[in-house]
């Protein structure tokens, strides 16, 4: 059938084709290529014997292809008996073409095969690679989705061409919003034109960009964003898109601010107070002066320096400060001291410098204040002058009274020596002049009194100096009640002592002794005239464990305008017809007022008197 | 005439090759272009007072600021002075091997460093003092337990 040079042409041809005959589909011709598919020894044998290395799935669907007579094609199929490799696989397509006789009947298929392996291992290849395309893609697509980042792409003209989902959520915006709309009405008004300036400068350029504006919040609230992009390069095309990422910045501006604000109230509450506050480092080198320093100094903080203040004190005062400054600064313990600081002026004030080490954050800071004590300074020196001198002339006048009463004792005992050799060589006829007599000898007796009283409350005075020490109340009681006894005995007075209670005190001896002998000795010369003296002496403790002294007696009582606060003033006497100074019981008071304690009172006149002494409790 | 005080840290620890390379060749230099003053060196710490005129003084200064064998280079002081306080220049520090350097002139161990010129103002003298106590610690005679951290101002 097919003519000799045709089949020449068709036997070397480089698909491979053949002809199957019959029912049987028996190889009739089979060029070159097809028989080294199909093998050599095949002629005139059916397909299904010598299938070579056709697919099994071709020789299934012969039969029904050459029963309805419809061309079948199957692509790339494999056509390798045990592939070895994956590169020995051969692929071909493969093709029924059903031909007919003059009568159109239906006498045999032609089968055609075209070796599509190059084909095949590229459209693999291409898979393949897809396969690892698709997988990149989705891991970025993960990593920028779900990273707390904003990605988006922009193209040359500044159209918005991606944004990753996040932007959607941080926006609040729905899924079809048309981004290059609406992301500029987005960014704070103050920002906008800013952002979209730095951004088209940078497209022309074909550079990045690195800025940060505010972006309202599905909330409506504006947020700080930092916005960075870089274009996508492929020399020597200029760049066609940018690709960038947006983090939210807003909490580390806000704390930057806030640092800022914080650190420009200390410094406006630092300059406000009126007093040199200062910082230095831990190494003791001056890094901050408030307003008030510079000033009161009239120089700048660089004129200052690290360690000029220490310039500003007194020449004298200098080098000390100077040495303490650095011992501090080595030991870490505060600094203090009182020193001169130069205004500028020129006047230089008193001023209390202290410095103390404390932690700023991890570092260690000095914080240190100069106080203006000028004007108490000056204040305290006046008044330390007036002291002194109001001690100088108090000491003056109990030296004078002292005096005066000692060098008085010499004229009053010679007028007592006098007076009692008149009186007894002298005879007076009057009778009247001998109670002249008595009356001048009893103003001679009271002046002597009054002389050694007035001697003895100075005495007293220096004496307040008496050394404080544990005594024995009953031993000491009784000392003085024996000194008493002449009176005593005179006026057959009953003197009971009780210590039991409190059988000791701390006080001064001297003082101790001269306050029991005045309180026992008024007691005994106020007596009533009616009945005998009778005296008690109690010592015990408050309820607050306070030591007491109790001096009672039954004798002539007196008036008392406040007896909380008995007012002993010297000579002022209630009983001015017994004998007496008046000096004693204003030396009681005296004695215990000035150790911190006060006399207490209560009387009842005609009926007796009871002294009751806090020796520790002020009135 | 002027005088500079700076303190810095060394950005590696200077061996005593170092800090005797360093002596010759500062001294070398120093007296060629008049300037003299002190410098002190511990563990890493260092400060230097140095005087002369005003145009070597900061050109010394400069390239001091450059030198890449130190860093946080502070310039505390930076001020015109009457005359000069320091007769020549020298240097103090903590030897490693103590025994050493016992032969070099213009050394000193820091407790030995002597005291300083009375033509400092009391101002500067406290500087130099706390500078010193910046770079040896508290007790001179023995080094540091740990750098002291390096101050900074402004």
């Amino acid at each position: 059938m097919p003519n000799i040079p045709f089949s020449q042409l068709l036997r070397q041809l480089p698909a491979g084709v053949a002809t199957l005959e019959g029912p049987e589909l028996r190889y009739g011709f089979v060029n070159e290529a097809m028989r080294a598919l199909v093998g050599e020894d095949v002629d005139g044998q059916p397909i299904t014997a010598r299938p070579g290395n056709l697919p099994s799935a071709l020789l299934d669907v012969l039969p029904q292809v050459f029963a309805t007579g419809e061309p079948y094609v199957a692509k790339a199929c494999l056509c390798t008996p045990q592939p070895a490799e994956k590169h020995d696989c051969r692929y071909f397509d493969l093709a029924l073409e059903p031909y007919r006789d003059e009568q159109g009947q239906l006498v045999g298929l032609l089968l055609l095969a075209i070796d599509v392996s190059e084909q095949e291992a590229t459209r693999q290849q291409a898979h393949e690679l897809s396969l690892v395309t698709r997988h990149l893609d989705a891991r970025l697509r993960v990593l920028t989705e779900t990273a707390p980042l904003i990605t988006y792409s922009l193209d040359a003209q500044g159209r918005c061409t991606y944004a990753s989902p996040q932007w959607y959520r941080f926006t609040g915006q729905p899924p079809t919003a048309d981004l290059t709309a609406i992301w500029p009405l987005l960014i704070h008004p103050d920002d906008r034109l800013r952002v979209l300036y730095e951004a088209e400068t940078a497209r022309r350029a074909g550079t990045g960009w690195n800025y940060e504006y505010r972006l309202r919040r599905f909330d409506g609230q504006y947020r700080w964003v930092l916005s960075r992009a870089l274009p996508e390069v492929h020399p020597p095309d200029p760049p066609v898109y940018w690709h960038g990422a947006l983090t939210e910045v807003h909490d580390q501006r806000e704390l930057a601010d806030a640092l800022r604000r914080g650190e420009a109230e200390v410094r406006f509450l630092a300059d406000s107070i009126p007093e040199l506050i200062w910082t230095a480092t831990a190494e003791g080198f001056t890094d901050y002066y408030n307003r008030y320093t510079t000033d009161y100094s009239g120089l700048t903080k660089d004129e200052l320096g690290p360690t000029g203040w220490v310039s500003l004190l007194h020449p004298s005062e200098q080098a000390e400060a100077a040495r303490r400054w650095v011992q501090s600064v080595a030991s870490g313990e505060g600094y203090e001291g009182e020193y001169r600081m130069r205004r500028q002026d020129g006047a230089y004030r008193w001023h209390i410098i202290r410095a103390r080490q404390l932690a700023d954050g991890p570092v260690l800071r000095w914080f240190g204040a100069c106080t203006d004590v000028h004007d108490q300074n000056l204040l305290r020196q006046v008044l330390q002058t007036q002291y002194d001198e109001l001690a100088r002339a108090h000491h003056d006048l109990d030296t004078f009274v002292y005096a005066a009463s000692h060098d008085l004792r010499q004229p009053a005992l010679n007028l007592r020596g006098l007076f009692d050799e008149l009186r007894r060589t002298a005879t007076f006829a009057d009778p009247d002049q001998a109670l002249l007599l008595n009356m001048v000898d009893g103003a001679l007796t009271q002046f002597d009194a009054t002389l050694h009283d007035l001697a003895v409350t100075v005495q007293t005075q220096r004496a307040q100096q008496d050394p404080v020490e544990v005594l024995d109340l009953g031993l000491i009681l009784e000392e003085v009640l024996l000194g008493l006894r002449p009176q005593a005995q005179q006026r057959e007075a009953v003197l009971d002592v009780d210590v039991a209670e409190a059988p000791g005190l701390v006080y001064g001896r001297a003082n101790l002794r001269s306050v029991v002998h005045n309180l026992v000795s008024n007691a005994l010369k106020f007596s009533h005239p009616d009945r005998p003296p009778h005296i008690t002496l109690r010592s015990y403790f408050t309820g607050a464990d306070e030591p007491v002294l109790e001096v009672r007696d039954n004798g002539l009582g007196m008036e008392l305008a406040d007896p909380n606060n008995p007012v002993f003033q010297l000579f002022v006497r209630q009983h001015s017809h017994i004998e007496g100074t008046g000096v004693g019981l204003y030396l009681v008071q005296r004695i215990v007022r000035s150790h911190g304690g006060h006399v207490k009172v209560t009387s009842t006149l005609g009926e007796g008197t009871t002294f009751t002494i806090y020796w520790t409790r002020p009135a | 005439m002027k005088h500079i005080v700076y303190i810095s840290r060394a950005v590696r620890p200077l061996s005593d090759e170092d800090l005797t390379h360093l002596l010759t060749q500062s001294r070398r230099d120093n007296v060629q272009h008049g300037i003299t003053g002190i410098l002190f060196y511990s563990h890493g710490n260092i400060a230097q007072l140095f005087e002369g005129e005003p145009g070597i003084a900061e050109a010394l200064f400069e390239r001091i600021a450059r030198d890449g064998r130190h860093s946080h280079v502070q310039k505390l002081i930076d001020r015109p002075i009457a005359s000069r306080s320091f007769a020549e220049w020298s240097m103090a520090f903590h030897p490693l091997e103590p025994a050493g350097f016992s032969a070099l002139e213009g050394f000193f161990l820091p407790h030995h460093v002597p005291a300083l010129p009375e033509t400092l103002s009391i101002a500067d003298s406290m500087l130099v003092e706390l500078v010193r106590l910046a770079v040896f610690g508290a007790d001179p005679a023995s080094p540091p337990q740990a750098a002291p951290p390096v101050p900074a101002i402004g």
